[in-house]
């Protein structure tokens, strides 16, 4: 611990030593220390959507397209596109003149491999984002001519960095996507390159000299620090030693405590592309979470307001459907589910579950089941603690189990050997990209992070799901999510508990950050210091 | 016995220790009856100060009655603490016998194996036993006494080998008493008193390690410690100062009076080094 705290200061030490002799202009150069929490199992944010993850390989790749704070599109790679009248065809005319971090061309060849050849096959995503792509022309080596069996205007929501990050194909080509070199020492043509990683210290990215953004970027160093305790997270916040802590890196009950002190700001911007929800996954091939009645049952006896109110602190709004309320704009939210009770019903739980003929023993035990922990901090922790309690007074008598963040991927989504699950999964600007992923029967892909691990299957939902995806028609659309969340409402596969609200806190010094729809999750290029 | 506790009561802070552990045995003892609830059980408002809403010494982030935990707390503490020494007692004094006794490749062999569990930290090797078999009672108990029985393991040796050429073992010998019975009827009951007086001290370290384990997050989940109470706490310390404060205090009062009472049995078991004051 002690040593850990040293090095950690070292480093910063060395940082601000280094950012202080560079600093050129005004606006640009300096250190910029931020906090990634937890630390990533690895870089390869084309591999795995772990949160940790996105809080650094999205400043080395780029994605095609980028997002404004309003969801605007704003070309990257590609400088345009175009779309044939029958929405089939999307043409996407790249930058010319951008390179790798080694040097190497950035070609349309590049683009149709990360598509086809990895996000199409081995992100968790890309397959739902990508899932009409038939093939990718490249004409020449700056144009990219995509070819869809069906629509898909919600694939051109999916094209930022961090969701559908372009990868070297020189670099891939040949290899098995999963155990290539690429994921540790990433090469991108983002703004800062890959430096070197300290496991159990900080990742280090320096600027990119000839990053196609003329000017930018204007710091000269990101240093992303590993800090595992929050306590110390937030006292590194408060002295100064890191500027920048998002994805509820620095506790809620801290940062209400920090808003209010001189040079440190809270916001909550810069998740809106995110709309991230709690929820619980269940084993749905298992007794006793095979029978929807005692998945509901689990849903009633939780209180939803206690949890928000207690370990959140007021942040997040309780889920009453399994779409969160962002998508009433697009008017695919179904107001008035049931089973989505704000506060516990406990007694229609109980109800429930001797009607699903889950009698209680001579202890009042009906079952017994290990509930997996989110390996993201504190507030998990809390979260199972209370669901212990309250799971347990209704008859469910749960274990809690804490482990490491690639011990419990590995355990949910590649060995299949748990009950109950307590995770958060972003629902993205649009269902197929965020919210099919979990329920479909394509989505039970063993060993892809954050997919289909409930292993539910239903194909009614799965042909809405397909007809959802399809459909142009805005009100016709609304209808068939309508029914899936009707569906979802009465099955359970999942218990989605709240849709959380994160919270950024930064250094004042800290500008231009937030930028991006992506926040935390963008690419930081136009973020400077003041000196 | 009365001779003992004659010698025993001439340290005046060793009655005391015996008096405050006393009193923690007795309130782990009826930790159900006062708190009959389970600790975990959200009793109320979160955050209360100590004396508000019902609860003596607070609640926490959740609405726990602090109190309950440190009394439910205290169980576990002593458990582990007792359970651990036990099982470092044991395979201490077996290792170190046969060292001390037989001596050659025997004394060899488990010194060097002694030796190699010595050089590590071993309160890192504890974190990542722990981290290694998963966080539970018995994988705590396991990484505290693995890290605990060396110290054991040397001392009974060195006592075995200055007592095996005594002339009362020789005489057992010639009496051809077996190996065994010379070591465990013969030379263990003459080297008891440091057993004991190591062994109770190693209660003390041993609540210490299980509270610390439980503070980095590695304690079980599901029984409540002192340790996990200030582990869940910590980052409330400056908005509810009581949620740490009262388990810490809880820990300190606890592990002095097992020093004091280890203290005191090695004044009244070694009654000429006592005279050394």
């Amino acid at each position: 611990m002690r040593i850990s705290k040293w090095i950690g200061q070292a480093v910063v030490v060395a940082g601000v030593l280094v950012g202080g002799f560079s600093a050129a202009a005004q606006q640009s150069g300096g250190t910029f220390v931020y906090i990634v929490q937890p630390e990533p199992p690895s870089l390869a944010s084309y591999l795995s959507t772990s949160g940790p993850i996105g809080l650094v390989a999205p400043k080395i790749y780029d994605g095609l397209f980028e997002y404004d704070n309003d969801l605007n599109i704003v070309p990257a790679l590609a400088e345009s596109y175009a779309i044939s009248a029958d929405g089939k065809t999307i043409t996407f005319n790249l930058r010319q003149g951008v390179t790798w971090h080694d040097g190497a061309p950035f070609t349309s060849a590049d683009v149709q491999f990360s598509v086809m050849e990895i996000l199409k096959k081995v992100h968790p995503r890309g397959p739902n984002s990508f899932r009409e792509v038939v093939s990718i022309d490249t004409p020449d080596a700056h144009t990219a001519i995509f070819n869809l069996e069906n629509p898909a205007p919600y694939m051109l929501r999916a094209l930022s960095g961090y969701e559908s990050p372009m990868v070297p194909k020189h670099l891939l080509e040949g290899q098995d996507p999963r155990s290539a070199d690429l994921a540790n020492k990433p090469v991108g043509t983002g703004a800062y390159k890959f430096v070197e990683w300290k496991k159990g210290q900080y990742v280090r990215l320096d600027k990119n000299e000839n990053y196609w953004k003329p000017g930018l970027p204007y710091l000269d160093r990101l240093v992303g620090r590993f800090i595992p305790d929050a306590s110390t997270r937030t006292a590194a916040m408060e002295n100064g030693e890191v500027m920048y802590g998002a994805y509820g890196a620095i506790p809620n009950i801290d940062a209400v405590r920090l808003r209010d002190m001189d040079g440190i700001s809270v916001t909550t911007d810069g998740y809106s592309m995110i709309n991230p929800m709690s929820l619980i996954e269940f084993d749905t091939t298992k007794a006793p979470f095979d029978n929807p009645a005692i998945r509901k049952a689990v849903s009633l006896a939780l209180d939803r307001k206690f949890l928000i109110e207690n370990i959140w602190f007021g942040y997040g709004k309780p889920a009453t459907s399994a779409l969160s309320t962002n998508f009433s704009a697009t008017g695919l939210y179904a107001k008035g589910l049931p089973n989505y009770p704000a506060n516990a019903d406990v007694a229609a739980a109980k109800a429930l579950l001797d009607e699903a003929g889950l009698k209680p023993d001579a202890d009042g035990i009906r079952a017994k089941a290990v509930l997996d922990l989110i390996p993201y901090g504190e507030d998990w922790r809390r979260a199972g603690e209370y669901m212990k309690q309250a799971l347990g007074d209704v008859g469910i008598e749960l274990e809690l189990r804490y482990e490491d963040v690639p011990t419990w991927l590995k355990r949910v989504y590649a060995d299949y050997d748990f009950a109950m699950n307590v995770n958060y999964f972003y629902q993205l600007p649009d269902p197929v990209l965020g919210v099919h992923r979990h329920y479909g029967t394509d989505q039970i892909r063993q060993g892809t992070h954050f997919v289909n691990s409930s292993r539910y299957s239903n194909p009614k939902l799965d042909s809405l799901l397909a007809a959802g995806a399809m459909e142009a028609d805005a009100g016709k659309r609304g209808e068939i999510y309508g029914d899936i969340q009707k569906i979802l409402a009465e099955d359970m596969p999942v218990v989605n508990l709240f849709e959380m609200q994160f919270l950024t806190v930064y250094s004042d010094k800290l500008k231009d950050h937030a930028t991006s729809a992506l926040g935390a999750y963008g690419p930081f290029d136009r973020a400077w210091l003041e000196q | 016995m009365l001779a003992f506790w004659k010698l025993y009561r001439r340290n005046l802070s060793a009655v005391l220790g015996l008096a405050i552990l006393l009193l923690v045995f007795a309130v782990a003892a009826t930790a159900h009856l006062f708190f009959p609830d389970d600790p975990f059980r959200l009793a109320g408002k979160s955050m209360s100060p100590p004396g508000a809403a019902g609860f003596l010494l607070g609640s926490d982030s959740l609405g726990r009655d602090i109190a309950a935990g440190i009394a439910h707390g205290a169980k576990t503490s002593l458990l582990i603490g007792l359970l651990a020494t036990f099982v470092a007692v044991v395979t201490g004094v077996l290792m170190g016998a046969l060292a001390g006794y037989y001596g050659g490749w025997v004394d060899d062999l488990l010194m060097r194996t002694t030796e190699m569990f010595q050089t590590i930290p071993s309160f890192v090797f504890a974190i990542l036993l722990v981290a290694i078999m998963k966080p539970s009672i018995e994988s705590i108990v396991i990484a505290i006494a693995v890290v605990s029985w060396p110290a054991v393991a040397r001392l009974v040796r060195g006592e075995f080998l200055s007592l095996k050429n005594r002339e009362f073992v020789q005489a057992c010998h010639t009496l051809g008493m077996g190996d065994f019975r010379i070591m465990l009827g013969e030379i263990l009951p003459n080297c008891l008193s440091p057993i004991i007086v190591i062994g109770s001290l190693m209660v003390a370290t041993a609540i210490l390690i299980e509270s610390g384990l439980a503070f980095l997050g590695l304690g079980d989940p599901n029984i409540m410690s002192w340790g996990f109470q200030i582990g869940a706490g910590r980052t409330l310390l400056r908005s509810a100062w009581w949620v740490c404060t009262f388990p810490g205090i809880a820990i300190l009062i606890t592990v002095l009076a097992i020093n004091l009472v280890g203290e005191g049995l090695n004044d009244a078991l070694n009654p000429r080094l006592r005279e050394r004051t």
